[in-house]
């Protein structure tokens, strides 16, 4: 399985927001631009209740927030680098968030979700990626990192 | 006068296959509604072939009652047959030397008591000793033979298991060959005693009877050894059944043919094949089981058709009263006493005797041979007595047997996994303890659960309590491949989705239906209506374990029962 089958450079962004609910939006948004299939409504209904479950803050200013959608046709990915870090996100270590990587599965596609979820934190367990990708100044940059160096 | 739709049958000549098919269909609607009243299915067929045949409607001509004997012998073979496949060898061990007793014992009273009183009130009417004498005998040789096919219908439909199961089986078998003799016996002294019927003497008439037994039973045992070398090579069921088709249709048309006893030959038939293979055999009488149901049907309808109640002098109701009574109190004294004698087990002392009412086709049959052996009233008599006998022996025999099966506590104990399925519901083996998951659980709180409980799946509920998902043992594997995973994974992110619910109200057989169709291990139980309100889990695997457990526990309760 790799990150490139799931993420394209469009879904790589410098975050305009600073706050969990304000990333989180825009991560939608972008999610939306790349499957016409996706109801924006649903999708952000579907991350904050997961949110209000428990934080996908994982630490070491990692968020993986993750959900399964009906409508939806393939899996997708999209990622987000706030480099001032996100301080309302309640992350494990409570620690500000500077990465936050949306994943989105279609409802029957559990065994790649699941697989997926453990690529991205796979990656991402190596603090010098981690320290690239919040140092890069562009998306492609970040997406070159993430595709790239696997 | 023949009625108005007599006429109109013969008449228009229904296609016989059509009358197949109406006497099937309308049989079974007769059985279901019989059923409902608690009263044994063959009742049912026996009262719609009643209604549509000589007594009733006259729907079913002469003719077509004429062109379906063929399938009536086709289908006492198949009953035959599978009455056969009881009389397992190791059985006649244990029991073997007890139920030749009782079978006599039961025979020989009856024909005693039979004998007796019908030839008394015959003596009452007539004033003549040897007619009297003469058709007291021959009536007490007919009352011997038990009908197998009215009597094992029952057993067959309340699924029972036990000794008195299968002494029934053991009589119902034999006690057909002990009537043919004796009926050769007191046919030939009432032809000394009458100067009537084609005599030949004592000896020339057991001759033929050891001729119609003895070749019924080489007959059927020949085919069973050729049948059984044949089922060795045949694996599928399919093939299975169209040798075992073909091999009886051999031995009733054969055994037709040569005038052997046709029922035993097919029974011969099949307790050779159930010995010699004990185990594979199994398969072959269940392929046969299966595809016998609609042939019973017709059977039983064509048996009530028959019966023409009609033409029937009054005189002779008044002989068919003691006759019964007499006939029953001889087989129940008779059962009881040999069961005494033999030291037989309490049930068979108790409750074998009511087991032996019915009265069918070789009672018939012999009936019809007396009446052309014995020209005259005797003969007329004779043939009327054990048709109208037959009637209310056939009707009122099989809710005898269901009661003294039921009351020996032999019912349902020969059941099947599909049986048990169609018995129970989902309520009835659903784990309402099952653990369940809240949607925020995480994996550490989930494999502490798991670790304590067998279970291998697992519903998850939303704050609600309403079913959101389901986890399986095989989803959680997934969690556990990427080290740091375990540590923020919630139920909510291993759940799989619902595929399906069901009701604790719902069959089991439906249940284990819909899990097998769609490959599911388990089913959520939910509450009717919108809401999906968990109550409880209901796995595959404990369905399972719960089938067998209580095949076995059945099973050994039928072999012990007390005595």
């Amino acid at each position: 399985m790799e990150i490139r089958e799931f993420l394209t450079p469009e879904r790589v962004i410098l975050l305009a927001g600073s706050t969990k609910t304000e990333v989180l939006d825009e991560l939608a948004d972008l999610m939306v631009r790349a499957d016409a299939g996706i109801n924006h409504g649903q999708l952000q209904e579907a991350i904050h209740k997961r949110e209000k479950l428990m934080s996908t803050g994982i630490g070491h200013g990692l968020a993986i927030p993750h959900v399964r959608l009906a409508g939806l046709r393939d899996p997708l990915m999209a990622i987000g680098v706030c480099r001032d870090g996100i301080d309302d996100y309640e992350s494990l270590d409570n620690k500000p968030v500077r990465i936050v990587i949306l994943i989105a599965a279609p409802a029957g596609q559990h065994e790649v979700y699941i697989r997926l979820l453990a690529k991205a934190s796979d990656v991402l367990k190596l603090e010098e990626i981690r320290r690239s990708i919040v140092e890069s100044d562009s998306p492609e940059e970040i997406y070159r990192i993430l595709t790239g160096d696997e | 006068m023949p009625p108005a739709a007599t006429i109109l049958a013969e008449n228009v000549h229904m296609p016989i296959i059509l009358i197949i098919g109406l006497a099937v269909l309308f049989g079974t609607i007769g059985a279901r509604l019989f059923q409902r009243l608690h009263i044994p299915q063959v009742v049912g067929y026996i009262m719609i072939g009643l209604i549509v045949g000589r007594s009733g409607l006259g729907l079913i001509g002469e003719q077509a009652l004429e062109s379906l004997t063929p399938f009536n012998f086709f289908a006492l073979g198949v009953i035959g047959f599978m009455i056969g496949g009881e009389l397992r060898r190791e059985v006649f061990r244990k029991y073997g030397r007890q139920f030749i007793e009782i079978l006599f014992s039961e025979g020989i009273g009856a024909f005693v008591v039979v004998s007796i009183l019908t030839g008394g009130i015959a003596m009452l009417i007539t004033r003549d000793v040897a007619v009297s004498v003469a058709m007291g005998i021959i009536l007490g040789a007919l009352s011997t033979a038990t009908a197998p096919a009215a009597t094992v219908n029952v057993l067959w439909e309340y699924k029972t298991r036990g000794v008195l199961t299968t002494a029934i089986y053991a009589v119902v078998a034999m006690d057909d060959a002990l009537a043919l003799v004796l009926f050769s016996i007191a046919a030939s002294v009432a032809a000394q005693l009458t100067g009537l019927g084609d005599g030949g003497g004592l000896f020339a008439a057991l001759g033929r009877s050891a001729y119609e037994l003895g070749g019924g039973a080489v007959l059927g045992a020949a085919a069973g050894i050729g049948l059984n070398f044949i089922l060795r090579r045949v694996r599928d069921r399919g093939n299975s059944l169209t040798f075992i088709i073909g091999a009886l249709a051999i031995v009733v048309g054969a055994g037709k043919w040569l005038s052997v006893d046709v029922i035993l030959a097919a029974m011969t038939l099949g307790a050779t094949v159930a010995n010699l293979a004990p185990r594979r055999s199994r398969m072959a009488f269940e392929v046969v089981e299966r595809f016998a149901a609609p042939l019973y049907v017709l059977f039983f309808v064509v048996v009530g058709a028959h019966l023409g109640l009609r033409e029937m002098p009054g005189w002779i109701w008044a002989l068919t009263l003691p006759y019964l009574l007499a006939r029953s109190v001889g087989k129940i004294l008779g059962a009881n006493l040999g069961a005494r004698l033999a030291k037989a087990p309490e049930v068979l002392r108790k409750y074998l005797g009511l087991c032996l009412f019915c009265q069918g086709g070789v009672a018939v049959g012999l009936s019809i041979m007396a009446g052309s052996r014995f020209p005259g009233e005797i003969g007329l008599a004779i043939i009327m007595i054990i048709t109208v006998t037959t009637l209310i022996a056939e009707i009122l025999g099989p809710p005898c047997v269901k009661f003294a099966v039921r009351r020996a506590g032999e019912v349902g104990l020969n059941v099947t996994e599909q049986d048990l399925l169609q018995s129970y519901k989902v309520g009835d083996v659903m784990d309402r303890s099952s653990p369940s998951f809240s949607e925020g659980a995480t994996l550490g709180e989930i494999l502490h659960t798991i670790a304590e409980t067998g279970a291998m799946s697992y519903p998850v509920t939303d704050a609600a309590g309403e079913l959101t998902g389901v986890i399986t043992l095989q989803d959680l594997k997934q969690g556990f491949s990427t080290e740091g995973l375990s540590e923020w994974l919630l139920a909510d992110d291993l759940k799989q989705p619902v595929v399906d619910t069901i009701t604790e109200g719902e069959l089991l057989a439906e249940a284990v239906t819909r899990m097998q169709e769609q490959d599911l291990e388990c089913l959520p139980v939910v509450t009717g209506g919108e809401n999906l309100r968990l109550v409880g889990l209901l796995e595959l695997r404990a369905v399972n374990r719960m089938l067998s457990q209580e095949i076995i526990r059945r099973r050994e309760q039928a072999d012990g029962v007390p005595g």
